[in-house]
């Protein structure tokens, strides 16, 4: 009996002495230690130097998506064009095993592309496929190819009707869409009529079109290239000994994906530009104070840029521009720093002051003193918006900021 | 001989299961200023009061009473206490355990003890939250600070003591003052746009200290004794760089016991301590305790009040305190293992802060 009084007591004892619980609300200046966190909110307006804006990092034909875009505008409009061409078989194709026939013409092609991006306020767009010269290259501009643009098109599709149709097929010209509600785009699927899906085997049976778009208000989307890019399907009439037989040959994938657009991007001038294409990154040198640096905990960085003129592009098309830091400072090849990014969304139109967090990245200058003290600006989709932003450089009235907040070295150790 | 050894098993437990050592009970009082100040008290001295800690060889107090240590002896002593803190309406419910004493004395030659050992001169365990705002960037942007500390200082000591005759005997003993306390400061926001604060620091201590005291039989069954120490200063380091220079106090205490029989005691004792040195928000203290132990050395009862005053506080008057305390002792193997058990019901107050403690104490004595 005694041993289990004294077992118990032993228990109880231990489960006391194993629980600690100090915390306590302050009630200060009386019950609080004497330090205290102290924070500090400082604008430096004139720590940012040296900044620049270099253009041609990502060009059209390198983007993952081909722009399309009708934008009536004040002065001029946005007028953005897919061209693609795809290489055909040549002029025969396998009718057996051993032997190989003319192709005679085309019966009819099918052709897919996809709708990657568009705005869901778009209404009554109209999609129209030209041929264009198969000689279409990366450095086709809009006015080399602007006379093809004004012959008749190929095909004219209007996708809200499209949609409409039951099973959104169109039964009449052989049109379907599917809507990939996961990924977010649509899958339109094509037909190609004889005259439009010429077949013409001495050039190689090569094919290039063009598509301009309209719409009601807001036309403005952009084409999948690559896994999601246009595919060609062929129907082939081939000569087999004096009779033309059926051929369907595989399917074919764009050999050029690109697109053009009016009005050329500006040129660059003394004002810190982002985005557009060939997309523009520009690159703010900062003087982070050693008092900052050395002796503080950062809780807070902002950078403010004002917009030298509204933000262009398409309006629907916002576009996200972020702010990074770079390894290291070789101008316009400096190597990004992929690690932190700070994000912040550009709206076209747009000409209220951009703030951007940039707080990671100071407290991560603080923590790496040979870490080069430099911000990138670009866009985090380069070449696939329209949509560029200018802001005022650091040589002038309206700067570029940087507000830090930070907190002191707390007073440990001071009774 | 098998509930001795489920005791010690017990007050072992005790002993080791915490990771929190060189602790005393600490103390809302002793936040803002240099901490709570320890009790330099055995379990059987503070079971009654701490009135015999000046006449007690295991109490760190004085070094005059090691001259009566005829066997090698040490001892260890630990404590659980809840602390309700009342500020204002508000009352928190607090709890820690805390291993102020371990010693070890024995006789090194026939009018010589010596003795080493440490304990808590200066509790620095506290964990405060504050909840408030402040304006940054045009906003009102609240958030929540929780400041902590955890440790203490120590005092390490080492005595030696002599009976220079049957009425008489003298002690002396320098006291190396070391400790570290691991501190830090976290402020959240409630805009989580502001990053949340977060600094720690090792902070370490040192100083150094003289003590000697005296104990005279005045008649049989009346002792008076008498001690004085003097520490120079608290020096706080963080890193290479000394971050503050702390005077601290003198002191000095007397006591009085009074044994009318074998199986009765009784003491008083009082003492001076001059905090006030240690700067703005420091009082200088009198402490005072009575006490008395019943029965046999097999297993007394003690009891015992103290009060006084405590060396940090708010406003213009030091914080007081008032405890009563009760406990027991019982030998083991032949009075080779001592086991002490107390609690003491302590109350606080300073300002609009009133504490109230129970604390739970075990205290264990070896004489192999």
């Amino acid at each position: 009996m005694t041993r289990r009084r004294l077992a118990l007591v032993g228990a109880v004892l231990l489960a006391a002495a194993c629980v600690e619980r100090l915390t306590a609300p302050g009630h200060c200046p009386d019950f609080c230690p004497s330090g205290q966190i102290t924070v500090v909110d400082t604008l430096l307006t004139t720590s940012i130097n040296r900044d620049s804006a270099y253009r041609g990092y990502v060009v059209s034909y390198q983007s993952p998506v081909m722009l399309a875009a009708f934008l009536p505008g004040a002065t001029d409009t946005l007028d953005g064009r897919p061209i693609f061409r795809f290489n055909g078989y040549g002029p025969r194709l396998p009718v057996s095993s051993v032997d190989t026939g003319q192709i005679l013409r085309a019966d009819s092609a099918r052709l897919q592309v996809y709708i990657v991006r568009r705005d869901t306020a778009t209404h009554n767009l109209r999609l129209q496929f030209y041929r264009l010269p198969t000689t279409i290259d990366t450095t086709t501009t809009f006015g080399a190819v602007a006379a093809p643009f004004t012959n008749a098109p190929v095909r004219t599709v209007n996708v809200d009707t499209l949609l409409a149709q039951p099973g959104r097929k169109d039964t009449v010209t052989g049109d379907s869409v599917v809507v990939d509600t996961v990924n977010h785009r649509w899958l339109l699927s094509l037909k190609f009529d004889t005259a439009a899906a010429r077949y013409v085997g001495t050039d190689s049976g090569a094919v290039a079109y063009g598509i301009r778009i309209a719409a009601d208000t807001l036309a403005s989307i952009a084409f999948g290239k690559g896994s999601v890019g246009p595919v060609l399907q062929w129907y082939l009439r081939v000569d087999s000994l004096g009779m033309p037989v059926a051929r369907k040959p595989g399917i074919l994938g764009t050999t050029l994906a690109n697109f053009v657009f009016t009005p050329p991007t500006a040129p660059l001038d003394s004002t810190l530009a982002v985005g557009g294409v060939p997309s523009a990154r520009s690159l703010l040198r900062v003087a982070f104070p050693k008092f900052i640096r050395d002796s503080s905990q950062i809780i807070r960085g902002t950078l403010f840029l004002v917009p030298a003129v509204a933000a262009r592009g398409a309006p629907a098309d916002s576009f996200v521009m972020e702010a990074r830091t770079v390894l290291a400072d070789f101008g316009r090849k400096s190597p990004i720093d992929a690690r932190l990014d700070d994000p912040i969304v550009i709206h076209p139109g747009a000409t209220d002051t951009i703030k951007i967090e940039v707080t990671n990245m100071l407290q991560l200058w603080a923590a790496d003193t040979t870490h080069p003290t430099v911000f990138l600006l670009r866009p985090r989709a380069e070449a696939q918006y329209f949509g560029e932003i200018r802001f005022y450089p650091s040589k002038a009235a309206l700067r570029p900021t940087l507000q830090i907040t930070y907190v002191k070295q707390f007073p440990f150790g001071v009774p | 001989m098998r509930p001795a050894v489920g005791i010690a098993v017990v007050a072992m437990t005790l002993l080791t299961a915490s990771p929190r050592d060189l602790s005393a009970q600490d103390s809302q009082f002793g936040i803002r200023g240099l901490g709570t100040p320890g009790r330099w008290e055995s379990v059987r001295a503070r079971s009654s009061g701490g009135a015999f800690a000046p006449f007690d060889a295991l109490s760190p107090l004085m070094e005059a009473p090691l001259a009566d240590i005829s066997t090698l002896t040490a001892t260890a002593a630990g404590g659980t206490s809840h602390r309700d803190a009342q500020l204002g309406d508000t009352i928190t419910q607090l709890r820690a355990t805390r291993f102020p004493l371990m010693g070890v004395a024995g006789r090194v030659a026939p009018r010589l003890v010596i003795a080493g050992g440490f304990t808590t001169y200066l509790d620095r365990s506290w964990d405060v939250t504050l909840r408030d705002s402040t304006v940054l960037r045009g906003e009102l942007e609240r958030y929540r600070d929780e400041i902590t500390s955890d440790g203490s200082v120590g005092d390490i000591r080492l005595a030696a003591a002599s009976r220079l005759s049957r009425r008489f005997a003298i002690g002396a003993g320098i006291h190396i003052l070391a400790g570290s306390t691991r501190m830090t400061a976290v402020r959240r926001f409630d805009d989580s746009t502001f990053h949340t604060v977060g600094q720690v620091a090792e902070v370490r201590y040192d100083g150094f200290g003289v003590s000697g005291s005296v104990l005279i039989g005045v008649a049989p069954g009346l002792t008076i004794a008498g001690w004085a120490r003097a520490d120079n200063r608290l020096r706080a380091q963080v890193g290479d760089s000394t971050i503050a220079l702390t005077d601290l106090p003198r002191m000095a205490g007397a006591g009085l016991l009074l044994a009318p029989s074998p199986r009765v005691r009784f003491a008083g004792s009082a003492a001076w301590r001059a905090w006030s040195n240690a700067g703005p928000g420091a009082f200088d203290t009198w402490s005072w305790s009575a006490g008395a132990e019943f029965g046999s050395g097999r297993m007394p009862i003690r009891l015992g009040v103290r009060g006084g005053q405590l060396p940090f506080g708010p406003g213009t008057k030091a914080p007081t305190e008032f405890a009563a305390s009760a406990g027991t002792g019982r030998a083991f193997a032949q009075g080779r293992a001592l086991i002490d058990l107390g609690v003491e019901r302590l109350e606080r107050r300073g300002g609009i802060l009133t504490e109230r403690v129970w604390t739970v104490l075990v205290g264990l004595t070896v004489r192999p």
